[in-house]
């Protein structure tokens, strides 16, 4: 079955400006594959990705009529609908064209032996050469799209891409795991740098929220599972219950009252433990949604609130909902890292707490600033504790963390009187306009002490108080010991402990455990699943405005990719051989989507790939019997030749 | 065959392993120069008639760098990937092909280091036999 | 001066760098037709000249090319270079009228192909900007080599009118009767994406910038390290010698209230670094030491590329260089506190790149007649609602992108963009 071979292929042989060239002696690429009986055109070019490129490949398919062509550059993650898009502008049929990695997987890899390189290369040209032979012109499917979204998570950036995809005209199913929504910037009172509360800018969000039809959120909700692909997700959400009834108009006196009856007392996470709260709870009188919820995993069924209040239901159930939707957007945020038993004295010492313990305790606290009944004079803060580890996992900086110390630092400063703080720090990142901040805590009498990587400061015991001792660099070296009434540890942020969502959707891990887009420049907010995006803190720690800029660009993406009501997939689909066919069932089998089924032909039973649902992943090839299954792009032809040309 | 640097054909994934051969490349971390690599889209679409093909034509090792259980088209891709393995190995013994010519790793989208780990192993162990 | 009929447009897109390309192609992907003005002769902004990226390094290039080629070749997109835009007025809602002045390449942009023909001939030589000085180049020349459009320009200050260049042309192309074209324009939202300056070193007397001719700024060091380098090496400006002690001092013209710029400019640290690996690899045997106050490796990715270059040998000191002074044979001392040791310190270097920092760039103030656009205390676009709707500014309808709201790195430009564009296309929409 050897297809027509190609008579006119056009070779091109990237010098990547020196990425390449400098490894590869790319000229002798090119003499060696222009010997080839096929290759009409052979050139090298300084970047081949450049426009006046382009322009010239096109003009030598079309002046001479080329039926394939090989481009030898970087990696087909990069270009390879840089140059699809040149053949369909010459007239050439995309999959015409073949793309051969001599960047990254030659050059670069090779660096240390040039000439094994060049050899390499020119191995690897051939084969695209031998590939592109067989290759067959083909034409793109579409399928249906719906302009729905998933977003993942109602903190500050996934309320935020709700509302903008809501107004491109998608619709918006936004699925918060807690009870209410807001995420971390709920917890937090004012923020730099416009000084609006964090509990005032979740209720912006909410009440702007609420205004569209578009828009359903489920509180208190997850995602349990997700099938199918871009433009068609089937998506199980599971609603834990409230406990509360929907109609529940709150009357604070009364919910006082109930919380008040209620027997069971935990930890209070909304403050990081600094408190205790009921199973029946409301952080603050202002959260959304407006009525309070019951902590099933903790509460009793006890019963004592039923008696008190009518909109109490202890019979509610778990509710699931399906979803149908185009496009799924991360943003699930962080954690803040939780340090470890005796780090600095944390949980040793009592007067050790972290930067989001001591934002809950200003909100609250009243006029003056106090912890664990004693007024607070001298607060020492140490930084990067969790970031930047020498030792430990996180080598990466929390980006935020200084700043927000800093901004804490005035805050209390302006807040309450007799305050001195003393930082601990790492050399200060407060980037940008940031800076000033930085400027003010110095100006306000701050004091400033730094610790080398390897001689971190030691929290210790002191009769009745706690000393922070350090070496300081800024002091050349001085070991100076501070007497703190609290000592900060500034936590930075960690991916969110629970990460489950990252198994059901699939979605890559990066080295730090965030979530990875494709590349930082090019597709900043996708991932390698198509239609699965991410954005805010869950891809890397950001602060507000930065989060909010990359959840408003994913939102964009997410919307220009459903929004036409239809999806253009890749045509390298499975195709059958109906007259080798015997139908034994085992590539049905093989398929995870469905797509292979039974038909009559020529009076027997054969298989046949349902086009709209096969995703070309080739499952079903190996496991046939007879050889009756090709992947088009991936034939027998294509795989073999390029194989022969490799070795010889 | 003492003296030949041994020739080893490595089946690649399109969004899962090729990525971290990439990645190998622009960390600069070096592996033997006669490691091929051709792209599929999924480790369990490589047909035991092509790993045949390529010993056929005079590679000395194949290796599948698998997408584990990264894999975005099916959650057994492991297991069917390791299924091919065990087919191919009992092919090869009919054709007297040693079985320890084919190897698979799940290398995922970032495993550049462990990618170049197995190279450098597979090639050593390729040029004792 | 010549007029032109009116154009109409959805978007107004102002800056081709990679913040405004990454904009248009946003809406033009949301199908919104949109008018992108650059006011240099290429496309690609600062971006296009750089050498690689941190923390990736990949090619800047690379990057910058395909959007650009993208850019120009996307059917919802219209594209003017060397063109500017003033007098914008808001109208009314979703109305803003404005008008583009194209100036005169005193070339025909749709005959040339760019042959340089005319390059080779002209006789003039000057210092070629695009290069930031280090080379010269002709007073007809194509801005450089993947510059796009590659079509040549005739510098007509440096001009000496002695017609070779229409001569030699074989396209007959060269066009000296062009002069201002202004187009009046009708949009309905408008993206401020003008980017940033840099700081002009000279005004630190103390490092003798322009005077000792082994201090160069990053950005010249930038153009000796890209692929498309003018000596095809690294060199020193003085003799043509290969340095191999080679310092970066930090913070020039950033965290410095004596130039006015007390703010951190957020990029130059990671540059530094980036600069410090690629020379290490140009130079194996040279050294780098950088001189800095702290380093800001706070992006993804960031503090490991950090760490990766002090496990390369880059030298980190502490410390802020007071003065520069020049020895005979060009080499240069620096007399820098090293606070780790306290001690004032004068070292010997035979190359000194100053890590310039990022400055607001003036042009967008000056776009608006009414209303004004606001800046903030640096002059910087203002922008009004930072923590919920970065993009916006005073002006409902006008959206910032990248730089021009605040020093900013790569990826967050293209982010900012990303952002803007979406809440153009909401502004239009609803």
């Amino acid at each position: 079955m050897a297809m027509e071979e190609k008579n006119k292929i056009g070779v091109y042989i990237c010098h990547c400006g020196s990425n390449i060239s400098d490894y590869v002696d790319v000229e002798k690429v090119r003499e060696e594959v222009a010997k080839i009986k096929h290759v009409s055109i052979s050139k090298t070019t300084m970047f081949a990705c450049a426009d006046a490129t382009q322009n010239e490949i096109v003009q030598d398919i079309q002046e001479n009529d080329l039926d394939a062509i090989v481009v030898a550059s970087c990696s087909p993650k990069l270009h390879l609908d840089t140059f699809k898009n040149v053949a369909e502008r010459a007239g050439l049929n995309p999959y015409n064209y073949v793309q051969i990695n001599i960047r990254e997987q030659c050059s670069w890899a090779h660096s240390d032996k040039p000439v094994q390189a060049t050899e390499k290369a020119i191995q690897l040209v051939k084969s695209g050469i031998a590939r592109v032979g067989y290759s067959e012109a083909l034409i793109k499917t579409k399928i249906s799209a719906e302009n729905v979204v998933v977003v993942i998570g109602a903190g500050v950036s996934g309320m935020r891409s709700a509302i903008e995809l809501a107004d491109l005209g998608s619709y918006v199913y936004l699925i918060e795991r807690e009870y209410f929504v807001g995420g971390r910037v709920s917890q937090w009172g004012e923020l730099f740098t416009t000084n609006e509360t964090g509990k005032e800018i979740i209720s912006r969000l909410y009440h702007k929220l609420m205004e569209y039809k578009n828009i359903t959120l489920f509180t208190g909700a997850e995602i349990i599972s997700s099938t199918g692909t871009v433009g068609n997700f089937d998506i199980q959400v599971k609603i834990r219950p409230r406990y509360i009834k929907p109609g529940c108009k709150v009357d604070p006196e009364k919910l006082q009252k109930v919380i008040d009856a209620c027997p069971v007392e935990i930890p209070d996470v909304f403050n990081f433990n600094l408190t205790t709260c009921k199973a029946i709870y409301k952080n603050f009188e202002s959260e959304f949604p407006e009525i309070p919820a019951i902590d099933p995993d903790h509460c009793t069924r006890c019963g004592e609130c039923e008696k008190l209040c009518d909109d109490i239901d202890l019979g509610q159930q778990d509710e699931f909902v399906n979803i149908k939707a185009g496009a799924i957007l991360i943003n699930t945020g962080y954690d803040p890292y939780e340090p470890k038993t005796g780090e600095f004295g944390y949980k040793e010492i009592e007067n050790v707490i972290t930067l989001p313990q001591l934002k809950r305790l200003i909100e609250l606290s009243g006029e003056e600033l106090i912890y664990k009944n004693k007024k607070i004079q001298n607060i020492g803060y140490i930084y990067c504790v969790g970031s930047r580890q020498k030792d430990g996992e996180n080598k990466y900086c929390s980006r935020y963390c200084c700043t927000s110390t800093i901004y804490t630092s005035i805050v209390i400063k302006n807040k309450y009187k007799n305050i001195h703080n003393y930082h601990f720090d790492k050399s200060i990142r407060t980037y940008g306009k940031l800076e000033l901040l930085y400027r003010e805590a110095s100006e306000n009498g701050d004091v400033f002490l730094q610790f080398w990587d390897e001689d971190p400061p030691v929290v210790s015991r002191n009769g009745n108080g706690t000393v922070v001792s350090i070496k300081d660099m800024l002091t050349n070296g001085k070991e100076l010991e501070v007497d703190c009434d609290l000592v900060v540890l500034v936590t930075g942020m960690v991916p969110r402990q629970d990460n489950k969502i990252a198994d059901i959707l699939k979605a890559p891990i990066g080295r730090d455990k965030f979530f990875n887009e494709i590349h930082p420049k090019l597709r900043p907010v996708e991932t390698v699943i198509d239609g699965v995006l991410i954005s805010g803190a869950c891809q890397g720690p950001k602060n507000i405005s930065e989060s909010l800029k990359s959840s408003l660009s994913a939102a964009s993406k997410a919307n220009s990719l459903v929004k036409k009501g239809e999806i253009e997939l890749k045509p390298t689909i499975a195709f059958i051989d109906k007259n080798a066919c015997v139908w034994c069932d085992e590539c049905m089998k093989a398929c995870p989507f469905d797509a292979i089924i039974k038909v009559q032909s020529n009076g027997k039973d054969v298989a046949e790939i349902v086009e709209a649902k096969c995703k070309g992943g080739g499952m079903c090839l190996p496991v046939c019997p007879e050889n009756a299954i090709n992947l088009k792009g991936y034939t027998d032809n294509e795989m073999e030749a390029m194989i022969t040309a490799l070795a010889d | 065959m003492a003296n030949r640097t041994p020739k080893i054909l490595v089946f690649s994934t399109e969004k899962i392993s090729d990525p971290a051969i990439d990645l190998a490349g622009l960390l600069k971390l070096h592996y033997p120069p006669i490691v091929y690599t051709v792209e599929v889209p999924c480790s369990s679409a490589v047909k035991s008639k092509w790993i045949l093909h390529a010993f056929d034509q005079g590679f000395d090792g194949v290796f599948i760098a698998a997408d584990g259980t990264d894999c975005s088209y099916d959650e057994s891709c492991t297991e069917k990937t390791a299924q091919i393995i065990s087919q191919t190995h009992e092919l090869m013994k009919e054709k007297g092909i040693p079985p320890e010519k084919l190897k698979m790793a799940a290398i995922c989208s970032v495993c550049a280091e462990s990618f170049v780990k197995q190279m450098n192993g597979f090639a050593d162990q390729l040029s004792e036999q | 001066m010549e007029q032109q009929n009116e154009l109409s447009f959805d978007t107004l897109v102002i800056g081709g760098g990679i913040a405004g390309s990454e904009a248009a192609i946003n809406l033009a992907n949301l199908n919104y037709k949109v008018i992108l003005v650059e006011k240099d002769l290429s496309l690609g902004g600062k971006m296009i000249h750089l050498s690689k990226v941190f923390p990736t390094l990949d090619c800047a290039a690379c990057i910058t090319t395909p959007k650009v080629s993208e850019t120009i070749r996307h059917p919802n997109i219209t594209i003017y270079t060397y063109s500017e835009v003033k007098n914008i007025v808001k109208v009314s809602e979703k109305k803003f009228t404005a008008t583009l002045v194209k100036k005169p390449r005193y070339v025909n942009e749709d005959l040339c192909t760019g042959c340089q023909e005319c390059e080779d001939k002209c006789p003039v030589v000057v210092k070629d900007q695009f290069q930031y000085d280090l080379v010269g180049r002709k007073a007809v020349y194509v801005p450089f080599s993947i510059a796009n459009p590659r079509v040549v320009n005739i510098d007509i200050e440096n001009c000496i009118l002695c017609g070779l260049c229409e001569k030699v042309c074989p396209v007959d192309a060269i066009d000296f009767t062009q002069e201002d074209v202004e187009i009046p324009l009708t949009v309905k939202s408008v993206i401020i994406a003008t980017g940033f300056e840099l700081f002009d070193p000279t005004q630190i007397l103390r490092y003798g910038f322009g005077k000792f001719k082994n201090v160069v700024t990053a950005m010249q060091m930038e153009r000796q390290l890209v692929p498309t380098r003018p000596y095809n090496s690294v060199l020193r400006p003085k003799d043509g010698k290969m340095p191999d002690n080679i310092a970066y001092i930090l913070c020039t013209g950033s965290r410095d209230e004596t130039v006015g710029n007390p703010i951190c400019s957020q990029i130059c640290c990671m540059y530094s670094v980036k600069q410090a690996q690629l020379l290490l690899g140009a130079l194996p045997m040279a050294d780098v030491s950088i001189y800095c106050m702290d380093i800001r490796a706070f992006g993804k990715g960031f503090c490991e590329f950090y760490q990766q270059a002090v496990g390369m040998g880059v030298e980190f000191h502490k410390g802020r260089v007071a003065k520069i002074t020049e020895k005979e044979n060009g080499n240069l001392i620096l007399r820098y506190e090293d606070i780790e040791e306290g001690k004032i310190k004068e070292v010997e270097h035979d190359l000194v790149v100053l890590s310039i920092g990022v400055l607001p760039n003036p042009d967008a103030k000056l776009l608006f007649d009414s209303p004004v656009i606001e800046s903030d205390e640096f002059n910087y676009v203002k922008q009004t609602d930072e923590l919920l709707c970065p993009p916006d500014t005073n002006i409902k309808g006008v959206f910032v992108a990248g730089t021009s709201s605040g020093p900013m790195d790569i990826p967050d430009s293209i982010l900012s963009a990303g952002a803007a564009s979406a809440c153009s296309a909401n502004y239009i929409r609803n």
